[in-house]
């Protein structure tokens, strides 16, 4: 007896939770030009991507890109901060319409999500103190090496690791970085674009060892949002052509967007 | 509509169970380290010995006022720089017995007070010695108040322990965060995940119960 009704307190907490999780869908582009705004998902622990200002309003370039996706839609912004493990629930639970927030594309990520035509791009490696000999993925073996859980560095990392490489995962790029600052890990899977804040703060304490893969990233739409994803992908075009994306980049990043992101596809 | 699919939850289970092992098993150790310390502490506490309290209070109010994730970080990522560099999981082992320690502490600190003095004078009138009145009159009758709480507190750290992947220590939560990271089932994972952790919660209570049973009857059969 005692046992059914435990029973039946744990179905009941299950239907509960699936109940509030079922009204999920694609976002619906008339809907979003009727309500008059559009929310926008974007990280606000990447910096220079996604960061917050001073008064704690998200900001970067993936903000900065965001407004102006907004504009071109002629509604306005209201911008989400979502993490890197929670980006993708958030779009397909329908919290947010749109993720602006430096997701690569890889092929396991647009079997769950739509992409618009790549609008960045980031450059992954393994970085690690200067000291150590690490040349490729063999030398991996018997190393510690710390990545952002569920992150491009982090697939990236698993997929060359050979046996017996230890790999750390962490939430964020903040924390996995923090890993190797303080010598819990001998190495990092990152971006060109937090080692260079990196070599800002620590000087050349680390360097790279080897090449990963460059990554491109899109917006990101749930399935089925065409009407949308159409007019993201007439906004990336006019704003790599008329130099607006290029302005951006130039603002956050120091150069004008990178070559691999202006010709892929 | 979200499409359910509880197939990469079904074709992973071996990874959750594995996460699942882990979490009872850094619990475990936990406990028990973290009631020697309990047990340590609140003697140290209950002692006439000024500095020891002291010390104890010092230690209890810290990490009772202090938020565990600030605690897990500070001695994963801060102690390095004193040289003190444990792996994630010795270093999320570490902070559960810190962290369960001072509240234990001032639980069984709680129960030996509540012991009254004229119990431990009959302990003296019938000539038992000093041992024999702090084990028999003090600590039993003590562990048996406060059980209740101190059990509580326990299964309380196996809950907490989900925290510990955020220095990549190996447990359900990671494992279940792991795996949403391959597949993104996150609802069907972290339903999983919410039904593996209450089964170990009952478990743990079961477990608590049967020690109580055989432990700490009264009247005392002994």
């Amino acid at each position: 007896m005692k046992l059914n009704r435990r029973l039946f307190t744990t179905l009941a907490a299950s239907a509960l939770v699936a109940g509030l999780a079922a009204p999920s869908m694609a976002a619906d582009l008339a809907e979003i030009e009727a309500a008059g705004t559009v929310k926008i998902g974007m990280l606000v622990d990447f910096p220079p991507f996604g960061i917050q200002d001073m008064s704690g309003n998200p900001d970067g370039y993936d903000a900065d890109v965001a407004k102006a996706l907004a504009d071109y839609m002629g509604v306005t912004a209201q911008i989400v901060p979502v993490t890197g493990p929670n980006r993708i629930p958030y779009l397909l639970s329908g919290q947010v319409d749109v993720l602006v927030a430096s997701l690569g594309i890889t092929e396991e990520r647009a079997q769950k999500v739509d992409f618009s035509r790549p609008y960045a791009g980031i450059s992954i490696a393994v970085y690690g103190d200067n000291g150590l000999e690490v040349t490729d993925k063999a030398g991996l073996s018997g190393q510690s090496i710390s990545v952002a859980r569920a992150s491009t560095q982090d697939s990236g990392v698993t997929a060359v690791a050979p046996e017996g490489t230890d790999i750390r995962r962490f939430d964020d790029d903040a924390t996995a970085v923090q890993a190797l600052l303080s010598g819990q890990v001998k190495l990092i899977g990152a971006s060109n674009v937090v080692m260079s804040q990196i070599a800002a703060a620590m000087g050349d304490r680390f360097d790279k060892k080897f090449d990963l893969s460059s990554q491109v990233q899109g917006i990101a739409v749930a399935p089925g949002s065409d009407a949308l994803l159409v007019k993201i992908n007439g906004f990336v075009e006019q704003a790599k052509s008329d130099g607006a994306l290029d302005k951006i980049h130039e603002k956050w990043l120091g150069e004008p967007l990178p070559d691999f992101v202006k010709t892929a596809q | 509509m979200y499409n359910f699919s509880f197939q990469p939850v079904f074709e992973n289970l071996d990874l959750l169970l594995y996460g699942a092992w882990l979490t009872i098993r850094m619990s475990l150790i936990a406990m028990v380290l973290g009631l020697i310390v309990s047990l340590l502490g609140a003697v140290a506490k209950t002692s006439g010995i000024r500095p020891l309290r002291w010390v104890m209070d010092v230690y209890v109010e810290v990490i009772r006022n202090t938020p565990f994730l600030v605690q897990i970080f500070f001695i994963f990522f801060g102690l390095p720089a004193i040289g003190i560099s444990m792996s994630p999981n010795t270093a999320a082992i570490v902070a559960l017995v810190v962290n369960v320690g001072a509240y234990g502490t001032e639980i069984i600190r709680a129960g030996i007070e509540s012991i009254p003095g004229g119990q431990i004078e009959a302990g003296r009138a019938l000539g038992l010695s000093p041992v024999q009145i702090f084990r028999y009159v003090v600590m039993k009758p003590a562990l048996r108040n406060i059980y209740p709480s101190l059990t509580s507190q326990f299964i309380y750290l196996m809950l907490t322990s989900s925290v510990v992947s955020v220095i990549s220590a190996n447990d359900l939560a990671s494992a279940g965060a792991d795996l949403n990271a391959r597949t993104f089932a996150s609802f069907e994972i972290y339903l999983m995940l919410t039904i593996m952790y209450f089964l170990l919660a009952l478990g743990f209570s079961t477990l608590f119960a049967a020690i109580r049973r055989s432990f700490f009857t009264y009247p005392a059969s002994r």
